[in-house]
């Protein structure tokens, strides 16, 4: 919101990462994801997360619903067919000689016919964004989360106490607290891969390179080249890259996307912001109301009968 | 995971674009997982820290009934805080972590010191009052009155300093809401037990509190605007306010009308305190609402990106 904060989040990125280490992160092009979720099962094998059990949402093929304490990839479906609709009509009854008929371009009967151009489905492998500015990590009270040398936001398992604070404060509503073991969890980019060199088991599964690994400056390239050419291309000119600014309300995320049309679509918030850059001025109004709870008091004491 | 089937997709019964895009209509950001403690304990703390201010007027004024009686109310709310506090958390065992940094961009450890040295002074207090030195006790109750307006008003920086959109938007007046909480229910409390002769300065600062938290309340939700009022207004949360309004009208009626009569003021002060709670409940369920609906989140996210392009525009052109 605020000018300066603004202006700053490119600095304050860079004393937040020392020179001589290199910020890791992932760049997700969803013009390459073909929705397989093995990214999804990877991270849960991986990283030996319960599964989420059977649970089916109709929302397109997203049984998985959400990003939590013990799912850390997320493959969101968007169905936008002709027509605005965002989820398909029943599938038609038809004969096989109308499917034939279709399947030659022409439409018959009350039914929309799914040709190329009838709509698209968009899908997104959503993860933990892994903030410059992590509301997640300004606020826990413990110290539990941290950032690590790969310039990861990471949950130390063994100090977090499960008081929920981050749960809410994360404005992207990825970490969450487990109901099996109490702590909070989220993405921790495989750091014990990180640790070893080798590259975090979602990226390493997708098979599309829909998720790609590496440092985030030269992601940030890759991605920048990435939009010009599709939009040079003209087949994806609504394509933008969200959060890869340094300028937003995070400072840029080491987690960013290239995605096709607004976030919220996917899910995603239009301006997300860390809470704690308005923090000074929360303290501010409640230094003053704290000051009106002594002036009421006194006031009510002084001067009067018992 | 929660797979609910009430906002399933609008699009989709209506065959028209729904008006705020969003996916499926699932939230954004979560809800706080927070159970009824933390509601207990926001009314708690927030009435221990205005009792010790309360403590140290009546003293200085000679009401030593009235002093002793909001001593012990705080010393019972810090006794009783952290059994609360500790109850909510995932890892009860591990509370003790709250100390292990000391952490300004956290409010929730600030809040942990505050609270530990806020016990430590009232306990300390107290145990010296017992051993008769009178001296150290009063002394250790100013530096509880010191500490008892942080106490009071840290929770609502706590919740405000989240993406929890009523919680969020309302930092400017949330602050004000606790106080006036706190200052209406430690007045309930001298009011409820202090003698009656000693008790006036608890009965002003009872209806003062809750003409204050019908204030702030109402200011709170007009600056929220119409959206993000709405949580306020409907569901649980618009229950726990409508209640709890009442509630505090009923408490200024009563305690006005009946300030002569022992059972009349007690039931005022029975009104006022449990206005108080119902109003920390109103904000926990606010938050919660707020958070489930994802037009909280887009709506006001959208406009502030369409009011910064507009800007952008402008200084370009």
């Amino acid at each position: 919101m605020s000018d300066i904060y603004d202006e700053t989040a490119a600095e304050r990125e860079m004393a937040t990462y020392p020179a001589g280490e290199s910020r890791k992160g992932f760049f997700t092009d969803t013009t390459l994801c073909i929705g397989c979720k093995a990214c999804e099962v990877a991270c849960k094998e991986w990283n030996q997360l319960p599964a989420d059990g059977y649970a089916f949402t109709g929302n397109s093929y997203d049984n998985t619903g959400e990003l939590n304490g013990s799912t850390w990839r997320h493959v969101a479906f968007v169905e936008q067919l002709r027509g605005g609709a965002t989820a398909p009509s029943p599938p038609p009854q038809q004969s096989k000689s109308q499917s034939q008929a279709q399947s030659q371009g022409t439409a018959s009967g009350d039914h929309q016919v799914l040709r190329a151009d009838a709509g698209r489905w968009l899908m997104e492998s959503d993860v933990c964004k892994h903030c410059t500015h992590a509301a997640c990590l300004d606020v826990c009270p413990t110290g539990a989360l941290v950032r690590t040398e790969f310039g990861t936001v990471l949950v130390q398992q063994d100090v977090c106490n499960g008081c929920g604070y981050c749960v809410p404060a994360c404005p992207f509503g990825v970490i969450d607290k487990r109901d099996y073991d109490g702590h909070a969890g989220k993405c921790t980019l495989c750091y014990d891969r990180l640790q070893d060199g080798e590259t975090p088991a979602c990226a390493k599964a997708c098979p599309t390179e829909s998720i790609q690994y590496g440092d985030v400056e030269e992601l940030r390239t890759r991605a920048d080249a990435r939009l010009a050419k599709l939009q040079r291309e003209g087949q994806y000119t609504d394509a933008s890259l969200y959060l890869r600014d340094t300028g937003d309300g995070i400072g840029g995320a080491g987690a960013f996307f290239l995605l096709l049309d607004k976030p919220e679509v996917y899910g995603l918030p239009p301006d997300p912001f860390d809470t704690t850059r308005d923090l000074g001025r929360l303290w501010r109004h409640a230094g003053y109301a704290a000051l009106a709870l002594v002036g009421v008091t006194a006031l009510a004491a002084l001067g009067t009968r018992r | 995971m929660n797979v609910s089937d009430e906002t399933l997709p609008t699009a989709a019964d209506t065959g028209d674009v729904p008006k705020s895009a969003s996916y499926y209509g699932r939230p954004i950001v979560k809800p706080h997982v927070w159970k009824p403690y933390i509601a207990w304990y926001f009314w708690i703390g927030g009435a221990a820290g205005a009792a010790s201010v309360e403590c140290v007027c009546a003293r200085m004024r000679g009401a030593d009934a009235l002093a002793t009686v909001e001593k012990r109310a705080a010393l019972a709310g810090v006794l009783v805080a952290p059994v609360l506090l500790i109850a909510d958390l995932g890892v009860p065992s591990r509370f003790i972590n709250m100390l292990r940094v000391f952490k300004l961009t956290s409010p929730m450890n600030l809040g942990s010191w505050i609270l530990t040295a806020f016990g430590g002074a009232i306990g300390a207090s107290t145990f010296a009052e017992l051993l008769g030195w009178k001296r150290t006790s009063r002394a250790l109750e100013v530096v509880a009155a010191g500490l008892g307006p942080a106490l009071t008003v840290y929770t609502a920086v706590l919740i405000a300093d989240t993406a929890t959109p009523v919680w969020h938007e309302a930092g400017d007046t949330l602050p004000f809401v606790f106080a006036a909480s706190g200052v209406a229910s430690a007045g309930a409390v001298g009011v409820a037990f202090a003698p009656s002769q000693q008790n006036g300065s608890a009965r002003r600062l009872m209806i003062g509190g809750a003409i204050g938290l019908l204030a702030a309340g109402a200011t709170m939700e007009k600056r929220l605007g119409p959206l993000l009022g709405e949580p306020y207004r409907t569901g649980t949360g618009g229950s726990f306010r409508a209640t709890s309004g009442a509630l505090s009208a009923a408490g200024i009626v009563v305690g006005l009308l009946g300030h002569k009569n022992r059972t009349a003021s007690r039931l005022a002060a029975a009104c006022v305190a449990a206005a108080c709670v119902l109003e920390r409940f109103a904000v926990s369920a606010a938050g919660k609402q707020s958070a489930q609906d994802p037009k909280y989140t887009i709506e006001p996210q959208r406009a502030r990106l369409n009011a910064r392009r507009d800007l952008d525009l402008e200084s370009s052109g």
